[in-house]
């Protein structure tokens, strides 16, 4: 036996070697070194017993025990780890000697992971220090992290470039930011991207070595799953937005049919999706509790991501939720309302959200459906976080308001019923889904329950229908400070600059037309007086700048732009004649 | 106002004559309504503009007696007339002018599909 000064390491080591000469085969493995690092970290306050506990802690990284071993290493404990290393009767298993050399400080900690990936991009090593791997020469290596991307917007194609080859093929620490910063446990996907623009194939790994444990549950956009009826006592469920993801992939989603308790598991696929044809036990109007587990967090499925409900199931009974109270101008003159209300169960998404969906309906407000078209076409994802499914027959729509004092924004939820003024023939008297399909039963209603809400908040639709502006109502829903510029004086390089970097930068815009003032002006323009219209974009063809834009009626357009659907292309300087202010947010 | 146009169905019974015409000349301007209070570039405030009485000259009856001329009314509403302006007119008994944006108010296809559905 090597001459081991400590007193328990010494202790330790005896026993191994009493055991090793009568079962030649004993090695000093992983469980033996650790037991030798209790004994070195039992300078750190600890006994060695409480020593050992504390480096058994179950999603602790060797790095971490490493650095809790060094922490109480003394100049003797080292010589005698030497001596175990270098003299030590009892064999060490490879693993076990690189663990214990860490701690003295003369390899890396981790024994080198074979690399993974494929012939374009192999990945090498834990993350702790970022992600490092060979690719080609030159080559850009992208990275989009899975477990992330859908809280997010991102699409699976979204990746973030986070470093390049040397002239040796080697990248080092390569990092992602912002909301894609990796955490322990986290999937990332990457790929190389070579010099002629092609990409390799994708290459997925579990970030390792970031912290203590994996604390990031699978994420789950509720938003993007629908459920539509099949028909035979199966209810289809899909991701209505199949280029973004539900979950990462491998997560296990629990869908319980609040009816009838009856869980159903389902593993989410390669493309954050669910298999193709996955269906449910269930029935329409039936009310699903979704919870999410991504193998490590919420193992037992306890905590509920959320509720979604099959659409077309029998109204619930009774006014749920006291409805905003009408436009004046929809009242009679002993203030009784001229119009009823109808309940409608249609799916709040059918395809995500579109511009195109919004419709504005018989009040003046104008500026509302046009700001959330406009939103639409920027943010998406912002209008279908907004709007939550209670499963019980309401719906609950968050606002920002701001406090002016802080300069911070906070959440307004508002509840709301499906319940919609509506008229004569059935239709929603105001903002409805733009199409045929007005059905009680099946409209998709988030813009008007959206529209809603925004009335239940505000007072009234009343409150809401006599003009106001749509820099207010992207600050209302997403919580940035809008901003108006007089299109008028501005000079046509800024504006055109203006609009281009609100658009790329994927900020809603909106434009709203002069008022009574310049009547005359509008007649036979096909653009409108004191009305709101979105942004949606810009283009120049054959030098011409043109700005598309979406009246929020769905049609009545200028001449000469294709199907009446309310968007069409004008040229910049039509535009700074007919448009009064520019309305976007930072 | 930029409310959307009413729903033809609620328009069309009231129209005795519905023309393709053209504003020929602006006869008369009435006083100009009261302005509504409103934040500095906010839409849809319901601003109307004044009441006109205007001469259109006839270039097609889609329904009602025919006629070359005739002398109508715009009332308080979210447009205004000049000479030259065309379109659609719907024209009730009173020879006032229907729909909330006058000529640009319903597309001669829309009105056509729907007279013709009512004969």
């Amino acid at each position: 036996m090597p001459k081991i000064t400590d007193r328990g390491i010494a202790n330790i080591y005896t026993k191994l070697e009493t055991e090793q000469r009568t079962n030649p085969s004993v090695k000093i493995g992983q469980a033996q070194a650790l037991e030798i690092l209790a004994a070195v970290g039992d300078r750190s306050g600890w006994s060695a017993a409480s020593a050992l506990k504390e480096l058994q802690k179950p999603g602790l990284t060797q790095q971490a025990q490493i650095d809790i071993a060094k922490k109480g290493l003394s100049a003797t404990e080292r010589r005698d780890l030497e001596k175990i290393l270098d003299a030590g009767t009892v064999p060490l298993e490879p693993s076990a000697r690189q663990f214990l050399e860490a701690v003295i400080g003369r390899t890396s900690p981790q024994p080198p992971n074979p690399p993974v990936g494929n012939a374009d991009l192999k990945i090498q090593g834990n993350q702790t220090s970022g992600l490092s791997g060979f690719a080609k020469a030159g080559d850009s290596i992208e990275a989009i992290n899975l477990s992330a991307a859908p809280s997010g917007r991102l699409t699976l194609e979204d990746t973030m470039v986070i470093g390049k080859a040397d002239a040796a093929g080697q990248f080092k620490n390569a990092k992602l930011t912002g909301d894609q910063a990796m955490q322990e446990g986290d999937l990332i996907r990457m790929r190389a991207r070579h010099a002629d623009g092609t990409a390799g194939d994708w290459v997925t790994v579990k970030a390792e070595g970031l912290g203590t444990a994996d604390t990031r549950n699978a994420a789950v956009a509720i938003f993007r799953i629908g459920l539509t009826d099949a028909g035979n006592g199966k209810i289809n469920v899909a991701n209505i937005n199949a280029s973004r993801q539900v979950s990462e992939p491998g997560a296990q989603l629990q869908l319980t049919n609040v009816r009838t308790g009856e869980k159903t598991k389902v593993t989410i696929d390669d493309k954050g999706s669910f298999p193709a044809g996955f269906s449910i036990p269930g029935k329409p109007g039936d009310v699903f509790s979704v919870a999410a587990t991504d193998g490590k967090n919420n193992t037992s499925f306890a905590t509920e991501v959320g509720k979604l409900t099959v659409p077309g199931g029998a109204p619930a009974t009774g006014d749920l939720i006291k409805d905003p109270a009408l436009h004046k101008d929809e009242l009679n003159t002993d203030g009784t309302p001229k119009f009823s209300t109808k309940r409608f169960t249609g799916p709040l998404f059918k395809d995500g959200v579109s511009p195109k969906d919004t419709q504005q309906g018989q009040i003046g407000d104008c500026y509302f459906p046009s700001a959330i078209s406009a939103i639409a076409q920027a943010n998406p994802d912002a209008l279908q976080k907004m709007i939550k499914d209670n499963g019980d027959g309401t719906y609950t729509v968050n606002f920002k308001e701001k406090d002016w004092m802080s300069g911070n924004y906070k959440d307004v939820p508002i509840k709301v019923d499906g319940d919609l003024y509506v008229r004569s023939w059935g239709g929603p008297l105001y903002g409805a889904t733009l199409g045929s399909d007005k059905g009680e039963k099946t409209m998709e209603l988030w813009f008007p329950l959206v529209e809603k809400a925004y009335a239940t908040w505000k007072g009234s639709y009343n409150a809401i229908g006599n003009g106001g502006m749509s820099s207010d109502v992207f600050q209302e829903v997403l919580g940035k400070d809008g901003q108006d510029m007089s299109i008028k004086y501005a000079n046509p390089d800024t504006l055109w600059k203006t609009l281009k970097t609100a658009i790329d930068n994927k900020q809603p815009v909106s434009a709203g037309t002069y008022g009574d003032d310049q009547d005359a002006l509008y007649t036979n323009t096909g653009v409108h007086s004191d009305h709101s219209y979105s942004v949606l974009g810009y283009k120049e063809v054959n030098g011409e700048k043109l700005v598309t834009i979406r009246n929020p009626w769905g049609e009545t357009e200028p001449a000469g732009n294709g199907a009446n659907d309310g968007i069409f292309d004008l040229p910049l300087k039509d535009f700074q004649k007919l448009y009064q202010t520019l309305m976007y947010t930072n | 106002m930029a409310k959307p146009p009413e729903p033809l169905q609620d328009v069309l019974p009231k129209a005795t004559w519905v023309f393709d015409a053209e504003v020929v000349e602006v006869l008369k301007q009435g006083p100009a309504p009261e302005k509504k209070e409103a934040r500095a570039g906010a839409s849809d405030t319901g601003q109307k503009t004044a009441s006109q009485t205007v001469k259109i000259k006839v270039n097609r009856v889609l329904r009602g007696e025919p006629v070359k001329e005739m002398i109508v009314e715009k009332p308080e509403a979210g447009y205004a007339l000049r000479a030259g302006n065309h379109g659609p007119f719907l024209i009730d008994d009173s020879k006032v002018i229907l729909g909330r944006y006058g000529p640009d108010t319903y597309a001669f296809s829309k009105l056509e599909a729907a007279i013709a559905a009512k004969k």
